[in-house]
């Protein structure tokens, strides 16, 4: 059997050395204890010894005088007599050691909020940098400073660079930010109270009870009159920070509209009369589904805002407002387009149900894309809905009231509704959003063709 | 205690016995030495050749419950003892199936199940393990000894110095073996040594000392034969100088003619043990050549065959690396109640009961420190123990920091519970090197075989112009090592029910208390409680701001956080009370709360629990934050002696105020 002669390691952390030549000719014999070469570690040349017998074969293309070794690199053979060495798994000159460890795979970037510490975000600031056009390279798609250095010196933002140094900058304390992501704040339109102008918590919350203020001017003085004081219950308090946001984050309009309203009760009078049970549609059912097609048209009244972009769904999931004990609920019917009105009628009908008795789960009021929110049955003509964030828009829906209406030069009595639709600017302009509101009119005024589907 | 008889001479059973260790031993480190070459030797390898003889023939007079401390040179001490030569072999090939499953290596060999306590890198401090060993069987009151081999170079360190003195004092049942080879790596002791010799240092102790021929077998079986029957019989320590060499270069890979020529050498290997013996042994008709052939031919298929086991076994799993850092046992028990009724006090008396029940409870306990005797301690940790429980368990020490911390250390190892009453941290730190690389690593070489129930309590903090030598609070520097549990409290209560827990888990405790919380009483039932490791207090309740502070510190936060309060500020405190383990998930949830975190500490800032605890919130509680997480420190000093220089290096009551404003500024 062929022993092999490799390179020891001398020392405590040699990874190569210089062999310096061999002590025994090729084809000498060599006895356990004999020095066979010599080794240039990192101290000093060494006698190194074999452990085993037997006849020493030096392969022609191992390493020459002064040529360096790996550890544990093979360089020759000893073989019994008449044996033949394995000549060819010897490799020419230095062999290759252990491949070097495998190259960290990066984590896949993540794309939706932006992610970046206290540092980066003073940076971004000075640099005049918006990092929520930024893709991070750190881990878990993380922003780095070679990112924001990176943009500030892509062309687009060149313009902007040179903000002076020193300058006043904002800050917002990381709890802050949590804080305004959670009340639909933007921490950078607000003025901190800290050190060096931080915005702090209480910031946040100051700047969220004072946009309350505004809608409700009397509040801070209503506090020192004597009365019972109702205390907040979580939904209250949900609700009233997602409408602050729906006025605050967005930028809110509001178009208004008649609508012939005339078909809609004949086709409710006939869904009436064939006793469908519960899955008799309501007005709300039916503007839900008509909505959802206007919607297929106009997608963008579909769409959401988000740092990375303007987000448009794959399918239309409509939430509807519905006035329970506890205060007011958008349960949110899943894909509407997709859906039969009897379908619609199902689910909207299992929704309410589930709304009044304090049994919705969060699942069954996330993912919706616009809103109707319904209050015809109230009596009220028209109003201003706000917006159900990080949706674009909400469609009010006024009673339906006969009134003298000119249809082909005649004064005719017809059943009439207002409509009126808030939507987000930052998202859609005026005139795409009109013309949404007015196919929405043609197809309830023509209801029948659309709810086919 | 009855005298043991130990047939010193060798009959022919004993004497192929001998033989057969020293070739299985000669054998076992030629493979070794030519694996080392190849390569499955991951890491240092210094072999025994030339040195069998001497723990094959001392060895031979030793039971399985006799313990063995060792050093560096020591594949032959453990295969002595009676290790496989499979587990040693494996070890060195870093393979799961080895001794100490792949977490020491050659240096660090343990095999505890037949008495084999552990090689070491260290020099020097297996000297002081043994008399540890020895201390135990004191204890126990078992006829067992201790053996610590070491090598000429260990007899300069300062452990041999300490461990002759306690094992003579003390008149431990223990043999110390020191194999003079003449080198310690290249330099020669008749450089590093006053005197030429070793064995004669023992008369300086007291104890008798023997100065041998390292490769003659009759000759250290006949002595070593003696001091066994001493030390099982009463008669307490040996010191034995076994005069060698070793015939292969320090360690494996390294040169060896630079500080010694080849003719020394050549001259050497004619001394060689194994041929020696097998020569007299024969002509003495002891024994027949054919014999000893047919236990090298044995012994040459036992290594070839424990080879490939090793070579064939699978290396530990990765995932494991990090286990056995501590004992795994059963969870702690969950925290008690907090204290009731009127019953109050002191912090010390608090202890005092603890260890009074527990000493009661558990005859393995016992106390060394200077003073602890019939003084009761120097804080009267120990008052009206000595007359209780004696001498042996409550033994008054030398002044030799280092030496019974490592004996403590060997104590633990070997079965009983030792409590090390240090007085002041700055004394301990002497012991610095015992605590860090043996203390703590214990239970982790050998793979959770060992425990390490060893408590080692003494004061710490600044105060009354105790100046620098008597002030210190380096429980941050403790904290950093893997291993130790460190323990910081600051009521009577905690302590109390801390060290109840100190006294019965199976880690090494470092228990500080703050000199100046000694006397501060406060309630604490009579009835025994135990407080577990790792569960932070929350010493007041409150919204606005997060204050982590321990020991002394706790009492400035909370005088602090009462002023505040009239201003309507709500301050919640935190008291950490073990900083190993640190309970960080009270402080997050805190923080989760408050938004703001100031820690508050008397030891320095840099790389301490405070800055500690400030990365791991600013990590885990990001988001949670509202202003930067502050720490308030001792000044970065040593302690001065004036009164005015000394108040103002830390934090007080008006300084935590002022810094808990501050951060609400922030
Ligand atoms: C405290 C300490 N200092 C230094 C070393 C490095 N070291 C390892 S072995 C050795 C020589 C020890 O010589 P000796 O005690 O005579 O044992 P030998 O190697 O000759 O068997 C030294 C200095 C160490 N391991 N421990
Ligand atoms: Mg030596």
């Amino acid at each position: 059997m062929a022993y092999d002669i490799v390179v020891p390691r001398l020392g405590w952390s040699m990874d190569e050395g210089t062999f310096a030549e061999w002590l025994k000719q090729d084809g000498d014999q060599v006895n356990a204890g004999d020095m066979l070469f010599i080794l240039e570690g990192e101290k000093a040349a060494q006698e190194i010894e074999s452990f085993d017998s037997g006849i020493l074969r030096i392969p022609p293309q191992g390493p020459q005088p002064g040529d360096t070794v790996a550890v544990g690199q093979l360089l020759g053979y000893l073989v019994e007599e008449g044996e033949e060495p394995p000549f060819e798994n010897i490799s020419v000159g230095k062999a290759t050691t252990k491949s070097s460890s495998d190259q960290e795979s990066k984590p896949p970037q993540k794309d939706s909020n932006v992610s970046a510490g206290p540092a980066i975000r003073r940076l971004a600031r000075d640099l005049n940098v918006d990092l929520t056009a930024l893709q991070g390279t750190g881990p878990a798609g993380r922003i780095t400073q070679e990112d924001v250095r990176a943009a500030s010196k892509a062309p687009a933002n060149l313009p902007a660079t040179a903000t002076p140094m020193g300058g006043k900058r904002s800050t917002s304390s990381p709890r802050a930010r949590r804080i305004a992501r959670e009340l639909g704040l933007d921490p950078t339109t607000v003025t901190g109270t800290g050190r060096g102008g931080r915005v702090r918590e209480r910031d946040i919350r100051a700047a969220a009870a004072q946009a309350g203020k505004t809608t409700a001017p009397a509040t801070s003085s209503l506090a020192s009159l004597s009365g019972k004081t109702i205390p907040i219950t979580p939904i209250r308090r949900t609700i009233a920070e997602r409408m602050l946001a729906g006025i605050h984050q967005a930028a809110p309009v509001t178009l208004t509209t008649k609508v012939n309203a005339t078909n809609l009760v004949n086709l409710r009078v006939q869904f009436k009369a064939a006793d469908l049970g519960s899955q008799t549609p309501s007005f709300t059912d039916l503007i839900v589904k008509l909505s959802a097609v206007a919607l297929t048209e106009h997608p963008l009244l579909s769409a959401q805002w988000t740092e990375n972009g303007i987000v448009v769904p794959e399918r239309i999931n409509v939430a509807f407002a519905v006035d329970t004990a506890a205060g007011l609920l958008a349960p949110v019917i899943e894909d509407v387009g997709a859906k039969t009105i009897r379908q619609i009628a199902t689910d909207a009908q299992a929704l309410i149900e589930a709304a009044n008795a304090s049994t919705l789960t969060a699942e069954q009021m996330r993912n919706g894309c616009f809103t109707v929110s319904n209050l015809g049955g109230f009596g009220v003509d028209a109003f201003t809905p706000i917006i159900n964030l990080p949706q674009a828009a909400i469609l009010g829906v006024g009673r339906i009231a006969k009134e003298p209406v000119v249809v082909d030069n005649q004064i005719v009595i017809q059943e009439v509704m207002a409509l009126s639709l808030t939507f987000d600017h930052r998202i859609v302009d005026g005139a795409p959003a009109a013309r949404f509101l007015d196919q929405l009119r043609s197809c309830i005024e023509q209801p029948s063709p659309w709810l086919m589907g | 205690m009855a005298t043991v008889e130990v047939n010193k001479h060798l009959t022919k059973d004993t004497a192929l016995s001998v033989f057969r260790t020293m070739q299985i031993i000669r054998q076992c480190e030629e493979q070794l030495a030519k694996s080392h070459q190849r390569g499955l030797v991951h890491g240092a390898c210094h072999t025994y050749v030339g040195e069998e003889a001497i723990a094959s023939s001392i060895f031979a007079h030793l039971r399985p419950e006799d313990v063995v401390f060792s050093t560096h040179r020591g594949h032959g001490h453990a295969l002595a003892k009676g290790l496989h030569p499979r587990e040693l072999i494996a070890e060195l090939y870093g393979r799961k199936t080895g001794c100490s499953q792949g977490r020491g290596g050659s240096m660090h060999l343990f095999k505890p199940e037949i008495g084999m306590m552990g090689t070491s890198g260290i020099v020097g401090p297996c000297i002081l393990h043994a008399c540890g060993g020895g201390y135990t069987f004191k204890i126990q009151k078992k006829d067992n000894v201790a053996v610590a081999c070491f090598g000429d170079g260990a007899v300069n360190n300062g452990a041999f110095h300490e461990g002759m003195n306690m094992a003579a004092i003390w008149n431990l049942p223990v043999i110390l073996v020191c194999e003079n080879n003449q080198f310690a790596t290249e330099v020669a002791f008749s450089y590093s040594s006053g005197i030429p010799d070793v064995g004669r240092r023992a008369e300086n102790y007291g104890i008798p000392g023997f100065e041998v021929d390292g490769n003659d077998v009759h000759e250290i079986f006949r002595v070593g034969g003696e001091a066994v029957e001493r030390a099982r019989g009463g008669g307490g320590p040996t010191l034995i100088e076994c005069k060698t060499y070793r015939t292969r270069a320090h360690a494996e890979g390294m040169g060896d003619f630079t500080y010694r020529t080849r003719e020394d050498v050549e001259e050497w290997k004619t001394q060689c043990p194994l041929k020696r013996f097998r020569a007299a042994a024969i002509s003495d008709d002891l024994v027949t050549a054919a014999e000893l052939d047919e236990i090298a031919a044995e012994v040459k298929a036992l290594i070839a065959e424990s080879h490939e086991f090793a070579e064939a076994s699978e290396y530990p799993d990765g995932a494991t690396a990090a286990k056995h850092v501590y004992f795994e046992g059963p969870h702690d028990p969950p925290p008690p109640a907090p204290p009731q009724g009127e019953r109050q006090t002191t912090f010390v008396a608090g202890t005092l009961e603890a260890l009074d029940h527990e000493m009661g409870n558990n005859p393995d306990i016992f106390v060394m420190g200077e003073g602890i005797g019939a003084r009761g301690g120097n804080f009267t940790t120990t008052l009206g123990l000595y007359e209780k429980y004696g001498a042996e368990r409550l033994c008054d020490t030398p002044i030799c920091e280092r030496g019974f911390v490592g004996l403590g250390c060997g104590a633990a190892m070997s079965g009983t519970r030792p409590l090390i009453d240090f007085m002041f941290i700055d004394f301990i730190n002497d012991s610095f090197g015992e605590m860090i690389n043996q203390i703590a690593k214990m239970q982790y070489m050998s793979s959770g075989r060992l425990k390490m129930p060893i408590l080692l309590r003494g004061c710490i903090g600044i105060g009354h112009s105790a100046a620098t030598h008597h002030s210190g609070s380096y429980h941050s520097v403790y904290a950093h090592i893997p291993g130790l549990r460190v323990v910081t409290p600051a009521t009577p209560y905690d302590a109390k029910g801390l060290f109840t827990h100190a006294l019965r888990c199976q880690d090494p405790v470092l228990f500080l208390e703050h000199r100046e919380l000694m006397s501060i009483k406060g309630p604490v039932p009579a009835e025994p409680y135990e407080i577990p490791f790792g569960q932070a207090a929350i010493a007041r309740e409150g919204n606005d701001v997060t204050v982590v502070a321990l020991s002394l510190m706790l009492h400035h936060a909370l005088d602090a956080a009462e002023k505040l309060a009239n201003r309507g500020i709500s301050v919640e405190v935190i008291d950490p009370r073990t900083v190993s383990p640190l309970d960080t998930d009270t402080i997050l949830q805190s923080v989760g709360k408050t938004g703001r975190l100031l820690v508050v500490d008397e030891a320095f800032t840099p790389c301490s629990v405070a800055s500690e605890i400030a990365a791991r919130v600013a990590d885990a509680g990001f988001d949670d934050l509202d202003a930067p997480i502050k720490t308030l420190n001792g000044v970065f000093t040593p302690t001065p002696y004036a009164p005015t220089l000394e108040k103002e290096i830390v934090p007080n009551p008006e300084t935590v105020q002022q810094a808990i404003e501050d951060l609400l500024a922030e």
